[in-house]
């Protein structure tokens, strides 16, 4: 408990001061960041929780977000709700629409009701584009935050700590809601429904103020995503966007409250920085996701938790360089992989074939600033080479971290 | 921890371009990856040719332009992470063309940027993203668009179809459901009575969402048209014309993006015949022309395709501009580039080009061209290619200045 | 009229077609409440490999072995990756296959590369098969729909009248009873998930050819085929033909009509306040065809979740 405050608390300090770590660019990302970590948690809520699978969950999202570019229009940031409390439209949106929509979506349990979110997610990601008062076409709605408060919201840093604030503020409100009773309740109704019905509980009604609740913040994060962008465009409605959520409250781990924020942190952050690396760092993400389901149920969240189960079981001593040994394999994995996947990538692509057919041969290859030959061995054993060892040095970490209980 | 290092890396960067006498960073905010990754890709190729013959001609202020690559992970918001991307590190021009939701977002974020950081403006080279409004209601003296419109492509495609008396008296207008569509439905039905015939029917379908376009293709044949004119792209283009080969409709299609690659080797002899408004033909352009594609296939090992000439030429005229922009203080001041690019003028292979200030529109020749056989340059690795029909100079192919377009100019 | 029965036969052929990709996934859907989020790329999968084998084996034999690949890699993904994950629950088989999407999706864009690739019926099919009022029909559509049709015959006939479908209708409903009796219940998982794999491929091959063979055509099918899967009612083959007719039907219809509600409602005498309101009552049905799928699918949902020939269970 100690820890975990004291972790806490310096997670907390460490956001505060990022501004003047990061260049704006990396600033902005961070802004990103947090506004996935909510919608996330959001998720959590939902899908961790309560158990109900939502596979429409960017509708509530948008529903926030092109609520608070109306708001923004309208109030001119303004009266009586300023830019810094404009948020607020957003989460009012999807709490409304929430309501709502949960309503319908919770008559049904299991696959109907992740079937019903989906539809009306793709319902309204069908008439947007045709709605051009509400959605504003492809081109979508823009908006200006105006001053208030003495500041002018025209930086990236004073845009950061808005929605820092309003981020910490949400993720303690939800925290606070798995305290309370109705909280609570949520968790039995993905252990137990049936029971909680016997129990004399309306379940449909704790199914809807879950869901409300889960649309709350996420329409909330939607808010936040157009303070900062200043626009909200149908796109935010499409499959993709609810698909990424999901993903990322899996990757991070849905067992633990700040699993699902933990790995929407990470992959926002991973698609911002690989994005302009490499062109098929879609390619990456999706071997990420593989992986990650298949070898990690828990999440990133689970393999902290693995490692920490290690320490203590093994002793430190022995743990941590195996530990370490683990990670240093499976980066030697990663670097293997990602050059061979690299080399393919620039082997079929169609400027190498139109060289190739001009040149009657096989031409070198650009990578990593250097050249190599492609029809030389030591271009192919680099990478075999490396995914050779790094494939040895798991094996060799798995067998030697495992523990009898693991049998058991 | 390793935000440090990250943090580190920008700030040595910065630390680095500040010791050399600046160089001008032009930054590409593309879609490289994702579904329309293709058309992204295609605009990259054309700016990267454009930079290095830039380069070889000297650069500017001493030193070798450089071009900076963003991608925009293919939506307005991933645009706008990049742009701040961008800015932050030290671009002061930004290239896009892919799309005009993405051009719409980059434009109003320009604009916005450059109100909240007067002295640190930035500017937006727009090489494709063909909406009205970008030089319409969302005109902004830091946005420049060195690529047709929809207005200027149909008037151009029904004038060029009509002197090949392939126009005929009634025509089908079938559009994609957005701006772009929109705007050519507009168009097409404006220059009606220019091109002497009636829009028995105007249609307006879901964008790249449909795969079966036999009932569309049926409802054309059932209204008697003569000619199909339409703005469609990608699969939207490719399945029509497939279906309308299947229900062996006699229509005449004039299109605007039958170049895009893959068309023409998919649709196979359904090709034939049809028109196309484009910015560049290799068999038009004379002896320039020749050279141009000569210089393109010895960089890349092909003719330019498709929206490739277009961008190379507009950004000759960001070249021409650049030359004309003494440096200030050792920097590129984006205001001096902006009133310099409104002045620019360049020569192309079609004719000469030249930008409109009042609207930054760009005037521009364009080529109508027809599908045959014996065309010169064949394309998709096919028998066939696009033969020109008729040149329009820049002056015939004008449209005039959009009411909506109020430009606010810096003092 | 001509026009109208233009529209019901294109109507139908897009539905057969929705079938043939949606008959192995609600198979696979019903028996092991997998979501396969994969499905389209073996659609996808299938095309590519046909495309591929067509200069080497000729077009009919590159369709047959592209199928046979296609149940080959959905065997091999059930084997190994969904087996795996199948303990941990349905929201990480779900993820799991939509991971995979996206990884066969970027494959092939790193293989084949981003363009739509040149698959092309082959010459001697590319007929007309007859003329209506001036407009040819194409043989190729014909073909599509008889196999499509060829298809439901023999899996219905497979499911019911031979012992392997009673094995596997069984298993849908009690596999740890049909385990008991000593049959290899993996086996049957990994033999259906490759023969929905296998059928998708085989939609894909022959499709591939007619529309457009490109990255895209995952996701360009993908979600048309949830909702045939959901509408229909999920393991139910009947079910799947039905939705994927009316779905045909319904979008192919809906193109031809461009009133709108505002149309509707000046029957009863408001066509002035709605066409004030604007928005939705103003939208023609004609500009709504892609979107109709969606709404019945949330009407059947809401109303009929089990869908329409699906089981109460």
């Amino acid at each position: 408990m100690r820890t975990s405050i004291s972790l806490l608390s310096g997670g907390v300090a460490l956001l505060a001061v990022l501004p003047f770590l990061l260049s704006a660019g990396l600033l902005n990302a961070a802004v990103q960041m947090l506004i996935a970590a909510l919608f996330a948690s959001a998720y959590g809520l939902l899908a961790g929780r309560a158990g109900m699978l939502s596979f429409g969950h960017a509708a509530y999202f948008g529903v926030g977000a092109f609520a608070t570019v109306h708001g923004m229009n309208a109030l001119g940031g303004t009266g009586l709700l300023p830019t810094p409390l404009m948020p607020l439209v957003g989460a009012g949106a999807g709490l409304a629409f929430g309501v709502v929509a949960g309503w319908f979506a919770t008559q049904r349990s299991g696959t109907a009701f992740a079937m019903i979110t989906l539809a009306i997610a793709e319902l309204l990601h069908s008439l947007a584009p045709q709605l051009k008062g509400l959605f504003g076409g492809e081109s979508g709605i823009s908006t200006m935050r105006m001053p208030a408060w003495g500041l002018n919201f025209g930086s990236t840093t004073q845009v950061y700590y808005l929605t820092l604030v309003w981020v910490l503020i949400s993720l303690l409100l939800l925290h606070f809601h798995t305290r309370t009773p109705a909280g609570r309740l949520t968790l039995g109704l993905r252990e137990n429904s049936h029971r909680l019905r016997f129990l004399g509980y309306d379940v449909h009604r704790l199914s809807v103020s879950a869901f409300a609740i889960s649309g709350l913040f996420s329409g909330l994060a939607g808010a936040l995503q157009v303070l900062a962008n200043e626009a909200a465009n149908y796109v935010v409605f499409d499959p993709a966007v609810s698909a990424s959520v999901v993903l990322n409250s899996y990757i991070g781990g849905v067992g633990v409250f700040l699993g699902p924020a933990l790995g929407a942190a990470l992959m926002s952050f991973f698609g911002y920085a690989v994005s302009d690396t490499t062109q098929a760092w879609l390619l990456y993400q999706g071997v990420l996701f593989v992986l990650v389901m298949m070898f990690m149920p828990q999440g990133l969240v689970g393999l902290g938790g693995l490692a920490v189960s290690r320490v203590r079981r093994l002793g430190a001593a022995r743990a941590l360089p195996l530990l370490l040994a683990w990670l240093l394999a499976a980066l030697l994995l990663a670097a293997g992989a990602v050059f061979l996947v690299e080399l393919l990538q620039r082997l079929c692509s169609q400027d190498y074939r139109t060289l190739a057919a001009q040149a009657q041969g096989w031409p070198p290859v650009n990578l990593l600033d250097a050249t190599w030959d492609v029809t030389s061995v030591a271009t192919w054993a680099w990478p075999l080479g490396l995914m050779a060892l790094g494939g040895g040095l798991l094996a060799f970490a798995h067998k030697r971290l495992r523990t009898p209980e693991d049998a058991a | 921890m390793s935000s440090f290092r990250l943090a580190a890396l920008p700030a040595a960067l910065l630390i680095a371009s500040a010791a050399h006498a600046d160089a001008v960073k032009i930054g590409l905010l593309e879609t490289l990856s994702g579904p329309q990754a293709s058309t992204g890709q295609t605009f990259r190729a054309g700016v990267r040719f454009a930079i290095d013959k830039m380069n070889a001609a000297g650069g500017w202020n001493g030193q070798p332009v450089q071009l900076v690559e963003y991608d925009n992970q293919g939506g307005p918001a991933g645009a706008s992470d990049k742009l701040k991307a961008a800015i932050a590190d030290g671009v002061q021009i930004v290239v896009q063309g892919a799309s005009s939701a993405i051009g719409g977002q980059i434009t109003e974020d320009v604009r916005k940027h450059n109100l909240r950081n007067p002295g640190k403006e930035i500017v937006y080279i727009n090489v494709g993203a063909e909406a009205l409004e970008l030089t319409g209601e969302k005109c902004n003296f830091h946005h420049f668009r060195v690529a047709p419109n929809a207005q200027v492509r149909t008037k151009v495609l029904v004038k060029g179809m009509k002197e090949a008396n392939a126009l005929g008296k009634k025509v089908y207008s079938i559009n994609q459901n957005y701006s772009w569509g929109q705007d050519m439905e507009a168009a097409i039905v404006d220059n009606a009575a220019a091109g002497g015939y009636q829009v028995v029917e105007k249609t307006l379908h879901d964008t790249n969402k449909i795969q079966d376009f036999a009932p569309y293709i049926a409802k054309i044949g059932s209204s008697g048209a003569e000619t199909v004119l339409t703005g469609n792209w990608s699969n939207d283009l490719l399945l029509m014309m497939k279906a309308a080969k299947g229900a062996g409709l006699k229509a005449t299609f004039g299109t605007v993006f039958l170049d895009q690659p893959g068309n023409i080797s998919n649709a196979g002899d359904t090709a034939l015949g049809h028109f196309i408004v484009h910015a560049f033909n290799g068999e038009a352009g004379g002896a320039d022309g020749e050279r141009f594609v000569a210089d393109f296939s010895a960089k890349l090992g092909r003719p330019p395709v498709f929206v490739e000439p277009q961008t190379a030429f507009g950004l000759d005229m960001v070249a021409d501009a650049l030359r004309r922009t003494k440096p200030e203080g050792g920097k590129l001041n984006v205001n001096a580039f902006a009133r310099a690019m409104e002045t620019a003028r360049v020569k192309t292979p079609m004719g000469e080009a030249s930008m409109r200030a009042a609207d930054h529109q760009i005037l521009m020749p364009l080529v109508v061209s027809t599908v045959t056989r014996d065309a010169r340059y064949k394309v998709d690795g096919t028998d066939m290619g696009f033969k020109p029909v008729k040149v329009f100079s820049a002056e015939d192919a004008a449209m005039p200045v959009q009411a909506s377009c109020k430009m606010q100019r810096p003092s | 009229m001509d026009t109208l029965l233009f529209s019901l036969l294109n109507g139908v052929i897009y539905g057969l077609l929705l079938f043939m990709v949606s008959a192995g996934l609600t198979l696979v859907f019903g028996m092991m409440g997998v979501l396969n989020f994969a499905h389209a790329s073996f659609y996808m999968l299938g095309a590519y490999f046909a495309y591929t084998l067509q200069g080497v084996l000729g077009f009919g034999a590159a369709v047959v072995v592209a199928m046979l690949l296609a149940g080959g890699v959905g065997a091999v993904v059930e084997r190994f990756f969904l087996r795996r994950v199948h303990h941990h629950g349905h929201a990480h088989e779900l993820l799991l296959t939509f991971g995979l999407s996206f990884i066969v999706a970027e494959s092939i864009k790193l293989l084949f590369g981003n363009f739509p690739v040149n698959y092309q019926v082959p010459a001697a099919l590319d007929g007309s098969a007859f003329s209506l009022g001036g407009q040819q029909y194409p043989l190729y559509r014909l073909l599509m729909g008889g196999v499509a049709l060829a298809m439901f015959a023999l899996l219905y006939l497979l499911l019911t009248r031979t012992r392997v479908g009673i094995i596997v209708r069984s298993a849908i409903y009690r596999p740890r009873m049909v385990e008991a009796l000593g049959h290899n219940v993996q086996f049957v998982f990994m033999g259906v998930f490759g023969v929905g794999a296998a059928l998708a491929g085989l939609a894909g091959a022959i499709a591939g050819a007619f529309y457009t063979t490109s990255p895209n055509m995952a996701l360009e099918i993908g979600v048309m085929v949830f909702v045939v899967v959901v509408v229909g009612g999920l393991g139910s083959l009947a079910g799947a033909m039905l939705a994927s007719l009316l779905i045909g039907l319904l979008t192919s219809l809906a193109v031809g009509i461009d009133h709108s509600l505002a149309d509707l409602l000046g029957l009863l005498g408001a066509r002035a306040w709605a066409e004030g309101v604007g928005g939705l009552l103003t939208l023609k049905l004609s500009s709504l065809a892609s979107t109709l799928p969606f709404a019945l699918m949330l009407l059947v949902l809401l109303l009929r979740p089990q869908g329409l020939l699906g089981d109460k269970s």
